[in-house]
C-alpha cells in the first residue's frame, strides 16, 4: 500500500514580478494537463496540485507589509522523492519560468536539476494538519477502479440487451458470475483479480505505534493542562466575548465581497478547488490554542477519518461530510497567517452549506482563531451557524487559484469510494444477500 | 411567536391564486422614470396583498436590480442587495452554475427575454383574473396606462392553465403538477411538520430555518425622509421587510420528444410500442405517475386513489430507489429525508427544509392533447407552438434555495452517489467539460436498468431574477426623488 504525502513551497516573489508571474500561471492553467511548462499528466503520482499567488499585504498588528509569494501545493501518492526527481527532469524549464520570479531562485547559469531540487526543499513547508479522502488509495487505484466501472456498467448493458425479455428474472448470482467472467476474460482488466494492496504489517504497526504514543502524549499533556483548564476556558470565553466580530460590521456583508474573480475558477467540473488566507487573531493564547487544534486535527485525520469521512463521531451523533478529496492547513508568515487549501465536490454553495449543516464545530475549532470569523462561544458553538456572516467571511478571505490540476475531475468522493467496493467485492465470497446489496452498487 | 405583516406582504407568497385560472405576466422597461414612479404610487393601492385571497382579480409586482436602479434607489442601498440579485440570472459564471452554458441551447444568448440580446427586464407585473374575458379587460386598462406613465412593454406572457377531469392541475408532459408545496409557517396550515417551514424561508424579516434573519436590502434613513420604511439594522430602514425574491424562468417543454423518447426507449423487438412499458418510464423519471401518486406510495402502477399524494418519505420505504429512482424528477427537486446528515431522521428533514421552493409558476401553450394521451400526442402531425411552464419560484435567499435546487441537486451528474445523469425531465445534457450527462438509472433488482442517450427535453428561453418587495417597500419606491 502506498500513502499519500504533500508538498508545498512558499517563495517570496520578486518586487514588481508579481503580474509577469501571473501571466506565466495562465499560460499553464490554459492547458493545465498538456502544457508545455508543468505537464501535470506526466506526473503519474499527483492527485491535486496547485499555483496560489498570496498578494502582499500589510501586517495589522506590525504594521508591515507581508510581501507577495507563490505557493506551491501538490497532494501525491508517496514516495515525495520519486515526485520531486521527476519534477525538475520533466519541468525543469518549466519550473525555471515560474520560480524565477521568485527571490533567491539560482540564476541560469546555476540551474541544474541538483539546483532546482534544493530550491524547492530549501522553500518547502509543512503542513500543520492534512487531510486525506481515503489513506492508501493512489491515483492509478483511483484510474484503475473508475475503469473498471465503466467497463462492467458498458457489459451490463450488453448483458441486458441479450438478456431483454429475462433480465429481471435473472437471480444476483448469475449476474454476478457473468460480470466475473468478463473480468476475467478481459486483459486490461487483469489487476482486478486481486483485491487493491493491503498495508504492510510494518506499516499497520507504525501506524498503531503512532496511534498510540499520540494517545499517552494527548493523555498525559491533558492530565497537565487539567488543573489550568478552568483559566483557559476564563481566558476564551473572554477572549470570544471581546474580540471584534463581523456581526457587528454594518458593512460585514455577502454583498461587499466581489464573487466574480473567484466565481471565473469555480464549477468546470463536478470538483471545484478552494484556496483561503487570513490573519491569526493577535496574542500567544489564539496562536497556542490554533497550533494544538491542528496537530489534534492532524492527528485525528491520519488515525480516525481516513476512511472517506471527515467528522463523523457516532457516540456524539455527528455526522460528517464526505465531499472533500485533499485539505490542507498551513501556518505561514512566522505565525501570523494561516492558508487553508481544499480540493472538494459540487459548488462553494453546496460546500458551505455541507460544512454549516454538519461540521459547523469543526469548522468552529479550525477557523474561529482567525481575524473576523463570526463570533464563538466554548470553541465549538456559534460561529459558522451563523449562515451568511459565516459565508460572507469565507468569500472575503478567499483569494484565486491560478493554477488548479485535479487528476480524475469527472470523479466525486463518494463514486471513487463507490468504485473501491466493487473492486473490492468483486471476487470475494458473497452470500445472496451480500450479492444483491454488491449489484447494487453498479 | 412572531405574527406576519399580512397586510404588507403581496399577495402571491400567501397565495397561489388558484381560484382565479387566467394569469399573464407583463415585463416592462422603464423610459421615463419619474412618470412610472407617480404611476406606482397610484398602482400600489391595487396590488394584491397576504391579507384575504382575492376572488375576482389580482395584481403583483416585482423589480429587477436594474429596475431598482432605474427608478433611481441609491448606490448605498442597491449595494445592500446580495450578489446573486445584483449579478443577474445571466451573469456568465452563474450560468455555468445553472446549467445555462454558453452555446448550449440553454444560452442566455437565445433567450427571448431577459438575456443580453434582449431589452433590460425592469418590472414584473402579474396578473390573476376569475377567466380569460376578466383578464382581457383587466390586462388592456393597465396596458393603456403604460405608454403615458413612461413604462414600455418588452413582452406579455400569457398562461394557460391545464386541468385533467378531477381539476387537477397538469403540466404538458402529462402529469399532476403543484402537489408538493411548503407550507409557511404563520399562514398556511400544513397537513405534516415536514411541509411546514419557517416563514424567513420566503419572507424577509423573519426567523428562517436557521433561527436567523436573512440579510435584507437597506436604506440610509436620509434616503428616506418620510420614514416610509421600518427600522432596520445598525439604525438604517428596512427595504426588504416582508419581502422576497421571485426567480423567473420560462422552460419551454418539448412534449413531442419526450414522449418519442420514451416510445423508442421501450419498443418491443419487433418495432411495435409498448405503452405500459413506455409510462413506466415516464413514470420513474418523474417519479410519480400522472395522477400525482408517487412512486413510493404506488410502485407498480398509477393509483389515483392515494388520498395524501404528498404523504411519503424515502429512506426507510425506499432508500436504494428500487420504487423512486434516485435521480428521478421529484426526488431531485425533493429529497425529503434520503440525504445527509442521517438520512430518515428529524435532521435530514431540517437541512432539506433549508432548500425548499414555494412555486408559483403557471404552465403555457396549447397542449398537443387535451387528454395528455401519449398516443394522441405521438399521433400528432407536426403539433405547433411553443409550450411549457413559466416557472416562478418564491425564497429569501436565492443562492441557497433556487440555485442550490438548480446547481446540487437538479444538474447534479453526482447527485446522491449518481455519476454521469442530471433531472432526467429538465436537466441540462451539455454541462461542457463535465462529460457526458445524458443518462438515467432505474434501480432494479438484480440489476439497474439503465437508459442511454436521452435528449434534453426543457429549454430555457427566458428568465430573470425579481425582488418582490412589501407594499410599504413599493410605496417607498414610488416615492423616490
Amino acid at each position: 500500500m502506498t500513502h499519500q504525502e504533500t508538498f508545498t513551497v512558499i517563495a517570496p516573489i520578486k518586487l514588481d514580478q508579481v503580474d509577469d508571474l501571473r501571466a506565466v500561471l495562465e499560460t499553464i492553467q490554459r492547458n493545465v494537463r498538456h502544457n508545455d511548462l508543468i505537464p501535470f499528466t506526466r506526473f503519474p503520482q499527483v492527485h491535486f496540485a496547485r499555483f496560489v499567488i498570496l498578494e502582499a499585504v500589510i501586517d495589522p498588528l506590525r504594521n508591515t507589509t507581508i510581501p507577495a509569494s507563490l505557493a506551491f501545493s501538490s497532494c501525491i501518492d508517496a514516495p515525495l522523492k520519486d515526485y520531486l526527481q521527476s519534477l525538475v527532469k520533466i519541468a525543469g524549464s518549466g519550473l525555471d519560468q515560474v520560480f524565477s520570479h521568485c527571490e533567491s531562485y539560482p540564476p541560469p547559469p546555476q540551474r541544474t536539476v541538483s539546483s532546482r531540487l534544493a530550491y524547492l526543499r530549501k522553500h518547502s513547508v509543512k503542513s500543520q494538519a492534512f487531510y486525506v479522502n481515503t489513506i492508501g488509495r493512489t491515483v492509478q487505484q483511483i484510474r484503475q477502479e473508475a475503469d473498471l466501472r465503466d467497463k462492467i456498467e458498458h457489459f451490463l448493458d450488453q448483458y441486458q440487451q441479450d438478456h431483454n425479455q429475462t433480465h429481471n428474472s435473472a437471480d444476483a448470482t448469475a449476474v454476478r458470475r457473468a460480470i466475473q467472467e468478463f473480468v476475467r476474460r478481459e486483459p486490461a482488466l487483469s489487476w482486478a483479480l486481486r483485491p487493491a494492496p493491503s498495508p504492510s504489517l510494518l506499516w499497520r504497526i507504525r501506524e498503531k505505534l503512532h496511534f498510540l504514543g499520540g494517545l499517552v502524549v494527548i493523555l498525559l499533556l491533558g492530565l497537565v493542562f487539567l488543573p489550568f483548564a478552568p483559566i483557559f476556558v476564563a481566558i476564551l470565553r473572554w477572549k470570544e466575548e471581546t474580540d471584534p466580530h463581523p456581526q457587528q460590521n454594518p458593512n460585514f456583508r455577502l454583498s461587499q465581497f466581489h464573487r466574480l474573480h473567484l466565481a471565473q475558477d469555480e464549477d468546470f467540473f463536478s470538483q471545484n478547488q478552494f484556496s483561503v488566507v487570513g490573519f491569526i487573531k493577535p496574542g500567544w493564547f489564539r496562536y497556542g490554542t490554533l497550533r494544538v487544534i491542528l496537530w489534534l486535527i492532524n492527528f485525528a485525520a491520519r488515525h480516525i477519518f481516513n476512511n472517506g469521512d471527515l467528522g463523523t463521531v457516532p457516540l456524539l451523533k455527528l455526522s460528517g461530510v464526505d465531499t472533500i478529496h485533499f485539505a490542507n492547513w498551513i501556518v505561514i508568515d512566522r505565525g501570523r497567517r494561516e492558508l487553508f487549501i481544499s480540493n472538494y465536490d459540487g459548488s462553494l454553495e453546496d460546500y458551505m452549506n455541507d460544512f454549516i449543516n454538519k461540521v459547523a464545530w469543526g469548522l468552529n475549532l479550525a477557523f474561529s482563531h482567525g481575524v473576523d470569523y463570526p463570533k464563538t462561544r466554548w470553541l465549538v458553538k456559534g460561529g459558522a451557524r451563523d449562515e451568511q456572516i459565516y459565508k460572507a467571511v469565507l468569500r472575503k478571505y478567499q483569494i484565486r487559484t491560478q493554477v488548479w490540476y485535479p487528476a480524475y475531475p469527472d470523479l466525486s468522493a463518494i463514486n471513487i469510494s463507490n468504485n473501491a467496493q466493487i473492486r473490492a467485492g468483486l471476487f470475494q465470497p458473497l452470500d445472496t444477500t451480500a450479492t444483491q446489496a454488491w449489484l447494487s452498487r453498479l | 411567536m412572531y405574527q406576519l405583516e399580512r397586510q404588507d406582504i403581496q399577495g402571491i407568497i400567501s397565495f397561489g391564486y388558484g381560484n382565479l385560472d387566467a394569469a399573464a405576466y407583463a415585463l416592462l422597461h422603464i423610459q421615463n422614470a419619474s412618470l412610472t414612479k407617480h404611476w406606482l404610487s397610484n398602482l400600489v393601492d391595487q396590488v394584491q396583498t397576504g391579507q384575504e385571497r382575492p376572488s375576482e382579480r389580482g395584481l403583483n409586482i416585482a423589480f429587477t436590480y436594474e429596475g431598482l436602479a432605474a427608478l433611481g434607489l441609491p448606490e448605498s442601498a442597491l449595494t445592500t442587495f446580495p450578489t446573486e440579485f445584483q449579478e443577474g440570472m445571466t451573469e456568465p459564471n452563474r450560468s455555468r452554475v445553472l446549467g445555462d452554458h454558453q452555446g448550449s441551447e440553454n444560452d442566455p444568448q437565445t433567450w427571448l427575454w431577459g438575456g443580453p440580446n434582449s431589452q433590460t427586464v425592469h418590472i414584473l407585473l402579474l396578473l390573476f383574473a376569475k377567466n380569460d374575458a376578466q383578464l382581457d379587460e383587466f390586462y388592456s386598462a393597465l396596458e393603456s396606462q403604460f405608454a403615458t406613465n413612461g413604462v414600455e412593454l418588452i413582452r406579455k406572457l400569457e398562461t394557460k392553465i391545464l386541468k385533467d377531469d378531477d381539476e387537477g392541475l397538469r403540466e404538458h408532459f402529462g402529469f399532476r403538477d403543484a402537489i408538493s408545496q411548503p407550507s409557511i409557517e404563520g399562514l398556511h396550515r400544513a397537513k405534516s411538520p415536514n411541509h411546514l417551514i419557517k416563514a424567513g424561508e420566503f419572507i424577509l424579516g423573519y426567523p428562517n430555518e436557521y433561527n436567523l434573519l436573512t440579510e435584507s436590502p437597506r436604506v440610509q434613513p436620509d434616503f428616506d425622509p418620510q420614514n416610509l420604511l421600518p427600522p432596520g439594522e445598525f439604525g438604517s430602514h428596512d427595504l426588504g421587510r416582508n419581502g422576497s425574491y421571485l426567480v423567473f424562468r420560462q422552460l419551454s417543454q418539448n412534449v413531442e420528444a419526450f414522449w418519442r423518447f420514451l416510445d423508442t426507449t421501450t419498443r418491443n423487438t419487433d418495432g411495435s410500442s409498448q405503452p405500459q412499458a413506455r409510462l413506466k418510464l415516464a413514470a420513474k423519471m418523474v417519479g410519480r405517475w400522472p395522477s400525482g401518486t408517487s412512486l413510493v406510495q404506488s410502485p407498480e402502477q398509477d393509483d389515483p386513489t392515494v388520498p395524501d399524494q404528498n404523504d411519503f418519505v424515502y429512506h426507510h420505504s425506499d432508500a436504494q430507489g428500487l420504487r423512486c429512482p434516485v435521480g428521478a424528477h421529484i426526488r431531485r427537486t425533493n429529497p425529503r429525508d434520503s440525504l445527509g446528515p442521517a438520512p430518515g431522521t428529524e435532521r435530514s428533514i431540517a437541512v432539506n427544509k433549508t432548500h425548499r421552493l414555494l412555486r408559483r409558476g403557471r404552465t403555457y401553450g396549447e397542449p398537443i392533447s387535451a387528454s395528455f394521451d401519449p398516443d394522441a400526442i405521438l399521433n400528432s402531425p407536426n403539433p405547433e407552438g411553443e409550450r411549457g411552464i413559466h416557472f416562478i419560484c418564491i425564497n429569501a435567499n436565492i443562492s441557497r434555495q433556487f440555485e442550490f435546487v438548480q446547481h446540487t441537486w437538479i444538474n447534479n451528474p453526482k447527485f446522491n452517489g449518481l455519476y454521469q445523469e442530471t433531472d432526467p425531465l429538465m436537466g441540462d445534457r451539455q454541462p461542457g467539460e463535465l462529460g457526458k450527462t445524458d443518462r438515467f438509472t432505474e434501480p432494479a433488482t438484480p440489476i439497474r436498468h439503465c437508459v442511454k442517450e436521452l435528449p434534453q427535453f426543457v429549454t430555457v428561453r427566458g428568465g430573470a431574477y425579481f425582488f418582490l418587495p412589501g407594499i410599504k417597500a413599493i410605496r417607498y419606491l414610488a416615492s423616490l426623488s
